[in-house]
């Protein structure tokens, strides 16, 4: 029995049916309940719907064996797992965002609103430039226009919102899109189970 | 004896079941103080996989740390004879709970050997290792990389250190889109990308996989490692274990310390690696002039949690007595119990939430049964 971990939400949604199209589905997921497990004994399948942001800590502690969770929750944290597949779904970036008319000054370390710390973090390491990290939860763009930070990191999907708050993608950090994981004890115990389903993914996805 | 370690937790009967295995092939007991100068684990603090060390004063000012690791102070501490050193140990160490936040107390059980190290020696070590994997646990994998490989093929490419450590974590990570990628940004040649996808994405029975692995051997450090391999293998193919043997070039280690074979040990209740090991000239070289060295721990600490041992009775036999009657003969009549095996605890009522297969009451100088609780 494979335990699949996927994010609640459109995300998961969507990977629920590429897998449930090479012949891991569980029809039960459809019903209308508040159940969080499903499960499908023939096809050797139990889903788990967790939070996005949970699913790699689900896949680390072994509570899942295999997960689908964004790029960026993976480089957020610091799982010890296995990244198998980049499945293209979900597909976004993860940029500096600022004002229309902001203008860098470098005579003073740079204020960045996020809740992606780690990644501005070591995105700003990477190139040598010091800052001052502010942590939101939430409704990050607000941040540069209440003038509490001169720039945001957050992920960018169409750049919509960002657009109607008057900001503009300043520097791109790097492509997100949704990966296969596994736990690493897992994929030792049942990586024939695993190493299947990634053919099939590998097969339906080049379609 | 087997009765009695069923009793116990599986932390505690694997202590002593590792340490009669380890005793079985040779190696003696070391055992060290609890703590060591401070300067001596910052100096080598790449090499611990925790980074955090507990330090504090002692009496003359001198700061000092509580042991983060037990093979550094091995290596540096251990008297060596003039052929080979084989010790083995339990201890503790400290170090940062990535669970709890916060330091913690982790019970490690392992095996050194320093010396000249050979074929042979690599062998019955990495055969230790697996049977330390069984007695955790019949499903178990040990998965076997060497240093020759990946590593090797990176040092021949001209590309940053940054960039080389990108592509080890997309490595350990099994992440060859992602490697692939890198590579690509970096200008490193294609038959070169090709080679190091494959090498990361080798994985297969010691035994039948090593073929496929020895035909991308492009340097004479592959070579040599390969044939290294072929001799594990072979001296291994009439085990059992050697089914549970892998190749894994995913596991990997720092190149400032370890070369050679490295491995990493699973076993099927756990979600990670409970034993990890490999060869370590470099560093013994670092504190010990021309030694080499290879070893391995098991990680004790969580074992419990992943194989509960369900409690069925807190003891065979309880007796309540009556602290106002004369009591006499009681100490006689428990201790026939217990002379004949049996586990006793004797109370004055039956505690709160406590289980004994018999319990009896002590009244007049004789024992009767009453309802087990």
């Amino acid at each position: 029995m494979l335990n699949i971990a996927l994010p609640k939400g459109r995300l998961g949604d969507k990977v629920y049916e590429l897998f449930a199209s090479i012949g891991y589905d569980c029809s039960e997921i459809y019903s209308d309940n508040r159940k969080l497990v499903f499960e499908n004994k023939e096809n050797g399948v139990r889903y788990l719907l967790v939070k996005p942001s949970d699913v790699a800590i689900y896949i680390a502690h072994g509570a899942a064996d295999i997960g689908v969770v964004g790029k960026d929750i993976l480089e957020e944290g610091d799982f010890d797992i296995y990244e198998l597949l980049d499945l293209g779904l979900g597909k976004c970036n993860m940029c500096v965002a600022a004002p229309n008319d902001y203008v860098e000054d470098f005579d003073r370390p740079l204020r960045v609103a996020t809740k992606f710390v780690n990644i501005a973090k070591n995105y700003y390491i990477s190139i040598n430039r010091e800052i001052e990290i502010i942590k939101l939860n939430g409704s990050i763009e607000i941040a540069p226009l209440l003038g509490l930070t001169d720039v945001i990191v957050d992920i960018v999907e169409s750049g919509k919102t960002l657009k109607e708050n008057n900001l503009r993608v300043y520097e791109q950090i790097m492509p997100i899109s949704a990966r296969l994981i596994a736990n690493k004890s897992s994929y030792k115990f049942k990586g024939e189970d695993i190493d299947r389903l990634m053919e099939k993914l590998t097969k339906e996805l080049a379609k | 004896m087997e009765e009695f370690l069923a009793t116990m937790s599986k932390e505690d009967s694997l202590t002593y079941e590792l340490s009669r295995l380890y005793k079985q092939w040779g190696y003696k007991e070391y055992r060290m103080a609890k703590f060591e100068e401070y300067s001596f684990y910052s100096d080598n603090r790449d090499f611990l996989s925790s980074k955090g060390i507990l330090a504090f004063n002692n009496s003359d000012g001198r700061l000092m740390a509580l042991k983060p690791d037990i093979t550094l102070s091995i290596v540096k501490n251990a008297k060596l004879s003039d052929s080979l050193t084989k010790l083995y140990y339990n201890e503790s160490v400290f170090r940062m709970s990535d669970s709890s936040l916060d330091y913690k107390e982790i019970k490690q059980t392992g095996v050194e050997v320093l010396g000249n190290i050979d074929e042979y020696l690599i062998a019955e070590v990495l055969g230790l290792a697996a049977k330390s994997l069984r007695k955790i646990d019949k499903d178990f994998v040990l998965s076997v990389s060497h240093m020759a490989f990946i590593p090797s093929l990176l040092s021949e490419l001209e590309i940053s250190e940054n960039t080389k450590k990108d592509i080890i974590r997309c490595v350990k990570g099994k992440n060859i889109h992602d490697l692939r990628s890198i590579c690509e940004k970096n200008g490193v040649a294609a038959d070169k990308t090709e080679l190091l996808s494959k090498l990361a994405g080798i994985n297969g029975k010691i035994n039948t996989v090593i073929p496929e692995l020895c035909a991308l051997a492009c340097n004479n450090e592959m070579k040599t490692a390969c044939s290294e391999l072929e001799f594990i293998a072979s001296s291994l193919s009439k085990s059992p274990l050697a089914d549970r043997l892998f190749i894994d070039l995913s596991v990997l280690n720092n190149t400032e310390y370890y070369n050679g074979i490295i491995f990493q040990g699973y076993v099927e209740k756990a979600p990670s690696a409970v034993l990890s090991g490999g060869r370590y000239d470099k560093l013994a070289g670092k504190l010990r002039e021309n030694t080499q060295a290879i070893g391995f721990a098991v990680y004790l600490d969580n074992l419990n949690l992943y194989y509960k041992k369900k409690r069925e009775f807190d003891s065979d036999i309880l007796i309540i007595f009556d602290t106002q009657s004369r009591s006499e003969s009681l100490l006689s009549l428990v201790e026939s119990f217990v002379d004949k095996g049996f586990s006793v605890r004797v109370e004055h009522s039956i505690p709160e939430g406590y289980k004994a297969k018999t319990v009896y009451s002590y009244e007049n100088g004789a024992l009767r049964e009453v309802t087990a609780c």
